[in-house]
């Protein structure tokens, strides 16, 4: 199963990417998920510790950390927003 | 309507869209890029939008409804840029419009208000030397949300 990964502000800007594809074998949680991602990378520690950071699931707010993730997901790390 | 657009645009062709002889009230907001200094004190010579569209459009959708039903609003109007903008360009466009005055200010005041804190766009200032750093949002938008809470449903 695929998910993809958004990016945007500082995150995009320190993970030199604006998104990922990642390629599963089974379901995961949205917990699961984002210990994989701390164990491949350091930086993603500092983005889950950020309290003020938010994730988006198809363009909901996570708010149950063991919400599993679907085949075709999309999910987006938001840092707190600066329109207007 | 909503529009997130990375073209400028004219303030009397977005009017004629909301204009309506039913209505006896507009209240604007016009929001542009000021010339200040930087975090770090540098000169900053425009900015840049980042925006998740998806997200944001839906976003928008909410804070508009909100606003027509609360307001009583005959047409509320709001049109986000993109991209890179200079100084003086246009970022931000509100036009609530109603039979009263009061219901298009304060509606429009609403709408602002809650774009700032609730919909994603990510404001970079462009500095001199062709760097780019990110804007923090500020705790006064955050503070001046909370006025809000007890008036909308």
């Amino acid at each position: 199963m695929n998910i993809t990964l958004k990016y945007f502000s500082w995150i995009r800007v320190k993970l030199k990417k604006s998104h990922d594809l990642i390629k599963l074998n089974q379901t995961i949680s949205f917990k699961e998920l984002k210990n994989n991602l701390i164990s491949k990378d350091a930086i993603y520690q500092e983005i889950f510790e950020d309290k003020s950071v938010k994730f988006f699931l198809n363009l909901r707010e996570i708010d149950d950390e063991n919400q599993t993730l679907n085949n075709g997901d999309i999910l987006a790390f938001l840092p707190p927003v600066t329109g207007g | 309507m909503i529009k997130i657009t990375n073209k400028s645009f004219d303030l009397e062709t977005e009017f004629k869209f909301v204009s309506s002889d039913t209505n006896g009230a507009y209240s604007f907001f016009l929001g542009t890029v000021r010339s200040d200094l930087s975090s770090s004190n540098k000169k900053i010579k425009g900015i840049y939008l980042e925006c998740y569209e998806e997200l944001a459009l839906a976003q928008l959708k909410k804070i508009r409804s909100k606003a027509l039903s609360n307001w009583k609003l005959n047409e509320c109007l709001i049109i986000h840029r993109i991209g890179k903008l200079d100084l003086g360009e246009k970022i931000v466009l509100v036009i609530a419009a109603s039979s009263h005055r009061a219901n298009a200010i304060e509606a429009c005041e609403f709408v602002i208000d809650s774009l700032k804190i609730d919909v994603a766009f990510w404001k970079f200032h462009l500095l001199d030397d062709d760097e780019k750093e990110s804007v923090l949002q500020k705790n006064l938008d955050n503070e001046k949300m909370l006025k809000w809470k007890d008036i909308i449903n």
